[in-house]
């Protein structure tokens, strides 16, 4: 049976209200979503390796990670807490990074030790290149899972969190 | 010379002069308020007043039949709209800028820093004044039937009230700004299946920095905005609709309901036609109709009663804000560091509860989980909770799960803003205290 006139009008301005919900749907999501990174990163060259000794954690701004060696490998470790996104500064008393927002600690190879994060911290791909540390920070290699610390790091005892921590 | 069908007693007053000028009588329509019509006909043809029903509920005038919460609610986001349109005189959504108009406005603006102070306390109060309000419309069961939609458009306000905050905050680009919103934007993260993109499309990309802030100034001035005022036309049509009416006044209304649906008087609509071919336009019941349940003398006109008791709450509510402004500096740290997360790095008091039940759980579960099936709670809890009783003694569960839940929040929010430092450790807050609001 063919549509009524009254049917075929109600049914044509429902579908052109349809459409024109829909049409700023994908105006909004075609405006508004993120534009390519254009902070993507690149190739940054930096001091010989003997310059990061055992121990040390040696911050590159540029990249804003941190450069540290565990049995005799380097790291280059993402500043960038994997738990909540906090900047995790390296503590020199502990010789570990602690995580000022929720208190996760990682050893010198950015490996979970304990807090709340869901693994250890993403590190950046380390090559030695001409004599330097050279390391590529358009490829973000996620932190190693929970329980799978293979760089165990000596704790020197101190740590930077108060001591009555619960 | 006086006009015959308008006595008055000063004739050539210049007051009544102008009363009876053609200009002022076609801005002013009503007439002279001596008379029950001529007051309701004042508020009729009065737009402001109509916000307000002609005759309200006795009960209603005591301060502590609402507390006057919703209107206070109200009083504060004016308050905070008038200063937010001050600050924009002033503000730079721009990560070059921002700071520096922050420390213009505290140095430079005559008032600036007043007007930044009054606006951030204002906030604050306005979330406590929307969630007791929730608290009160639920102790008092006030979104049973007919106001379920209300309590829902209201739990919408209240997520439109968080988010303002939240948006607001990142502005001003200093270390408090920055990380709050860098520890809270990355809770989506752990959405599943959607959190990542969901998060750089909040941010504009996937760090925060000048797509972020001009997203969230956006959000906060024009997007919420919209959705605050349609919602709250919406709010408050359906007040004026359903009645203000509370406690025991509202019991008369509720029995008169509870009487009609035994009769099944629901069931005849206009499109009913009875056997006889008629159809029925309307149910009037002759023993207890409208007029019937209705007892004039518990009714007092709002206009003067009730608006006059909202003026004096309104100025109170003013005063509060101003000596808060007056008395305490909006914080102001250092500009946002990206490199370095200050010590300790707390959420804005009202989401510090869920940061504090994040040191304790997976993110997806704290961040993700607890919030989204708390909103979905409120949200359907009118729908769940069908007992049509609103006297205590009949809701015990209600109120032990209500209460249980909002104990619950409560003491993670203080736990989480009162009782940690450095490194989510804890801390007795008469040792060192690490609040900053």
């Amino acid at each position: 049976m063919s549509p009524t006139r009254r049917e075929l009008l109600e049914a044509g301005w429902k579908v052109g209200s349809g459409l024109l919900v829909a049409a700023a749907g994908w105006t909004t999501f075609e405006a508004l979503k993120p534009l390519a990174d254009v902070s993507g990163g690149g190739v940054l060259p930096l001091l010989p390796p003997d310059a990061y000794p055992e121990g040390s954690a040696t911050f590159v701004r540029e990249g804003r990670f941190f450069v540290t060696r565990a049995k005799d490998e380097l790291f280059a470790i993402s500043q960038k807490c994997p738990h909540l996104g906090c900047a995790v500064p390296f503590c020199e008393a502990s010789g570990r990074f602690e995580c000022p927002c929720h208190g996760s600690v990682y050893n010198a190879a950015g490996e979970w030790i304990s807090g709340p994060a869901p693994r250890g911290m993403d590190r950046y791909p380390v090559q030695i290149v001409d004599g330097r540390v050279t390391v590529n920070t358009m490829v973000l290699e996620e932190g190693a899972p929970l329980g799978s610390r293979m760089y165990d790091t000596p704790d020197r005892g101190g740590s930077c969190a108060p001591a009555d921590e619960a | 010379m006086t006009e015959p069908h308008l006595p008055s007693s000063k004739p050539h007053s210049w007051r009544s002069r102008v009363q009876e000028s053609a200009v002022y009588r076609s801005i002013v329509r009503s007439p002279a308020a001596d008379s029950p019509r001529g007051r309701a006909q004042r508020a009729f043809g009065n737009v402001f007043l109509h916000v307000y029903p002609v005759r309200v509920p006795r009960a209603l005038l005591r301060f502590r039949s609402t507390w006057r919460l919703g209107f206070i609610s109200t009083v504060l986001f004016t308050i905070l709209l008038i200063t937010g349109v001050y600050l924009m005189f002033f503000y730079t959504p721009a990560v070059s800028m921002a700071y520096g108009d922050m420390q213009l406005l505290r140095s430079q603006v005559g008032f600036g820093q007043l007007i930044r102070n009054v606006h951030r306390w204002g906030a604050h109060l306005m979330v406590l004044a929307v969630v007791f309000h929730l608290v009160r419309v639920f102790i008092d069961g006030a979104y049973k039937a007919p106001r379920q939609f209300n309590w829902v458009i209201g739990v919408g306000l209240l997520v439109v009230t968080l988010a303002y905050s939240f948006t607001g905050y990142l502005l001003p680009w200093d270390q408090l700004a920055y990380w709050a919103v860098t520890v809270g934007s990355d809770l989506v993260q752990y959405a599943p299946g959607v959190g990542g993109w969901m998060r750089n499309f909040l941010l504009g990309g996937s760090t925060i920095g000048q797509a972020a802030l001009l997203r969230f100034y956006v959000i906060h001035v024009a997007v919420l905005t919209g959705a605050f005022f349609l919602l709250m036309a919406v709010h408050l049509w359906r007040l004026r609709k359903d009645g203000l009416a509370v406690g025991d006044v509202d019991k008369v209304a509720h029995d008169v309901t509870a009487r009609a649906d035994d009769h099944d008087l629901s069931l005849v609509t206009s499109e009913t036609w009875l056997p006889d071919g008629r159809r029925v336009l309307g149910v009037v019941d002759t023993e207890q109709g409208p007029g019937h349940a209705r007892v004039p003398e518990d009714e007092v006109f709002a206009w003067p009663h009730l608006i006059i008791r909202h003026q004096v709450v309104a100025l109170a509510a003013c005063a509060l804000v101003l000596a808060l402004g007056v008395a305490f500096e909006a914080p102001l740290r250092e500009l946002a560091n990206p490199n370095l997360t200050p010590e300790p790095s707390k959420a804005p008091w009202y989401f510090v509860g869920l940061q504090e039940l994040l040191a304790h759980f997976d993110p997806l579960v704290a961040g993700v989980l607890a919030p989204g099936v708390l909103v979905a709670a409120l949200v359907a809890l009118p729908y769940i909770d069908r007992n049509p009783s609103r006297r205590p003694q009949d809701r015990r569960v209600a109120l032990i799960v209500f209460w249980s839940l909002f104990t619950a929040l409560a003491v993670l929010t203080v736990i989480g803003a009162l009782f940690r430092g450095p490194g989510w450790g804890f801390v007795l807050p008469w040792e060192h205290l690490y609040f900053e609001p």
